[in-house]
């Protein structure tokens, strides 16, 4: 029999990938972290908070929709999409923070910071913030705070602050690594709410298990729906943690798992945010994994037409399932990317986030290789309101 | 003997408190990196810390990081660092140089670490690398190089135990929760912070992060075995580079040298 996937290790490592990789100050609080995380996982009183803020606040479980007219385009197998972006805030992001901010209540932090690329997972930390009556500020690289403006209104209208981050290539990474450098400088009174599966352990596993829901939803939607386990389950992957969180219970089963990257204006030209299908294993923002890096080992900028996958590193945790064979990853241009965004927009009435906008661009691909009695699902991570803008910009069209 | 061990050793029997000084390599060029590491040792700098450039600097406060990405818009490379460290031991066979960094340029450049002792580098203080972890447990290992770990105000007396064992050379304290170049040093914590230290460790201690002047220096160095200096230096260096008239910082680090040996 098999061994259960038990990934990753104490010490924090998907197989080699992962570990803490941070300045010496903020080990203690990494460990700290680390023994609160393992408390709440066996507090049922705990759980009992989370699934009901879950249902009640973010208004889940989300749907399992049957694509028809997308699934009639194209002649293959059924299409499910999985509605991430109904949730409250409008993506898969406010799993992970209304797990987190508990924990950061419950750990008797009194600030909480983030880092944003989209802006997503700064709506979705502002939001719980709020709720929850916690100082919050949002760390966003500068060109990102242009692209994404509206999403920077929404978190300031949450009460939360803002901080442009100039440094570097001004977008994701840079907001990670001065959020780091808050995180040292606060580290008595500050929880950082890291928003995908990267940076050093426990975060990478934090992250994941509180976006599994996703996936655990699934299992018992796809059983109603069409009494099995689905045949492929398609995601696009930045940092990774909308995949992980759909991938994750299904990791055991036989159902192909499908990670799709930004190949932004195509892998040839060097100009993508596509680790996975070409970088190499390298050490950024705390843990070792598939990085965009030059021969010198320092990191590349990286394009995308989406903020939230414009990232040069990914989870640790699909570095391990890449080399180890059990996910698939394929990459995707900015251009095919925009003729999905339209497609599923006109087929189906769902306006995707460019980033969800990239699991359904490699379709007439993978379509080809399932017959009509199979079922695959798509995780809609999140919806489109916030690319409109940008969006009708990149297609000449004034809005004004 | 290894040269940091030769001659902070050396210091702690002659009761003389080290200075140890960081710039970053290729800023504002190699061939004024080169001139400044002279001039240093001069001025009577111990140990010379060559900051590596990064992309992601994590530890650094601004000063620092406008510094990296200066050094790395001159097209700074872990090669040309090499070139300055042999440049540099043609004059001067005897102060220790320590490279200071992040893992991820270290481990792309492992090829280089097996000579480094050969060209004249003696030690590395990587930032981002757990310090209970040796450089073989890192995969880069060379005997002959010692590896330098920061303790911080936040390590637990456990894990100083196990920094302290996995490390040479000396042990760099960190002053303060922050990053490098902060204002926020507290001299009494520190004090007690390092004498803690010294109790686990029979490493020379060297305290940093956030030190820019004379009392501060005076203060650290009545418990430390010395003082590193880098965020004073680096602006220094900075706003002097028109002029390159480096004199104003050997005449400062000269009367750090002076207070802290009182």
């Amino acid at each position: 029999m098999k061994n259960k996937y038990s990934e990753p290790n104490s010490e924090g490592f998907f197989g080699s990938y992962g570990g803490k990789f941070v300045p010496e100050t903020l080990i203690e609080a990494l460990d700290e972290l680390e023994k609160c995380y393992e408390d709440i996982k066996s507090d049922s009183e705990f759980q009992k908070k989370i699934d009901r803020d879950l249902a009640d606040f973010v208004g889940r479980p989300s749907p399992l929709y049957f694509a028809e007219r997308l699934t009639e385009h194209f002649k293959g197998p059924n299409i499910w999409l999985k509605r991430e972006d109904l949730n409250h805030t409008g993506a898969h992001k406010i799993n992970n923070t209304i797990g987190q901010i508990l924990l950061a209540k419950m750990m008797g932090k009194t600030r909480i910071i983030a880092e944003t690329g989209a802006g997503q997972h700064g709506v979705a930390t502002a939001t719980v913030a709020a709720r929850l009556g916690l100082e919050c500020h949002i760390y966003m690289g500068a060109e990102d705070v242009q692209r994404q403006s509206l999403n920077v209104y929404r978190i300031k209208l949450l009460g939360a602050h803002v901080h442009p981050v100039e440094s570097g290539t001004a977008t994701l990474k840079d907001a990670l690594n001065e959020a780091i450098r808050d995180w040292v400088t606060n580290v008595d009174n500050t929880y950082y709410i890291i928003g995908s599966v990267t940076g050093p352990h426990p975060y990478p596993m934090i992250v994941r298990d509180f976006n599994a829901i996703v996936g655990r939803e699934l299992i018992h939607q796809s059983q109603a729906s069409f009494q099995s386990l689905p045949d492929a389950i398609i995601a696009c992957v930045g940092g990774g943690s909308n995949a992980i969180g759909i991938f994750h219970p299904f990791i055991d089963e036989d159902v192909r798992l499908i990670g799709v990257e930004a190949a932004g204006q195509g892998i040839d030209t060097g100009k993508h945010a596509a680790p996975l299908n070409d970088g190499e294993p390298g050490i950024l923002h705390g843990a070792k994994s598939y990085l965009m890096q030059d021969s010198d080992g320092q990191i590349m900028a990286t394009s995308s037409i989406s903020a939230g996958l414009d990232y040069p590193g990914v989870g640790p945790e699909h570095s391990f399932l890449k080399d180890s064979g059990r996910a698939e990853y394929i990459a995707v241009d900015d251009e095919s990317v925009m003729k999905a965004f339209h497609q599923l927009s006109e087929l189906e009435g769902i306006i995707p986030a460019l980033e969800t906008a990239h699991a359904f661009a490699p379709l007439d691909l993978i379509c080809s290789e399932f017959n009509e009695d199979q079922n695959i699902v798509i995780n809609v991570s999140g919806r489109g309101d916030k690319d409109i803008a940008s969006v009708a910009k990149l297609e000449g069209i004034d809005l004004e | 003997m290894n040269r940091i061990e030769k001659q902070l050793v050396e210091n702690k029997n002659n009761n003389i408190k080290s200075l140890v000084a960081y710039l970053v390599a290729g800023d504002p060029n190699m061939d004024d990196t080169l001139s400044l590491m002279h001039g240093f040792v001069d001025a009577g700098v111990d140990v010379i810390e060559v900051g590596v450039p990064f992309s992601d600097p994590i530890a650094e406060g601004p000063i620092i990081q406008s510094a990296h990405d200066r050094s790395l818009a001159n097209k700074t490379s872990f090669e040309g660092i090499i070139d300055l460290i042999s440049n540099f031991r043609k004059k001067n066979t005897n102060t220790p140089i320590v490279l200071m960094g992040y893992l991820n340029s270290f481990l792309k450049n492992q090829k280089a670490f097996s000579r480094f002792d050969d060209i004249g580098i003696d030690g590395v203080l990587i930032v981002d690398a757990p310090g209970e972890y040796s450089l073989k447990d890192l995969g880069i290992s060379n005997a002959n190089v010692v590896s330098i770990s920061l303790v911080s105000p936040t390590t637990t007396k456990e894990r100083t135990k196990k920094i302290c064992n996995a490390s040479s050379g000396f042990i760099y304290y960190v002053t303060l929760k922050g990053v490098t170049g902060s204002s926020n040093v507290d001299l009494e914590e520190i004090k007690s912070n390092v004498i803690d230290l010294q109790k686990n460790t029979d490493l020379p201690v060297m305290a940093g992060f956030g030190i820019k002047n004379k009392e501060q220096a005076e203060s650290i160095s009545k418990v430390a075995d010395g003082v590193v200096i880098g965020s004073y230096l680096v602006e220094s260096i900075f706003e002097a580079k028109k002029t390159t008239d480096y004199k104003r910082i050997y005449n400062y680090l000269s009367e750090i040298k002076s207070v802290i040996n009182k």
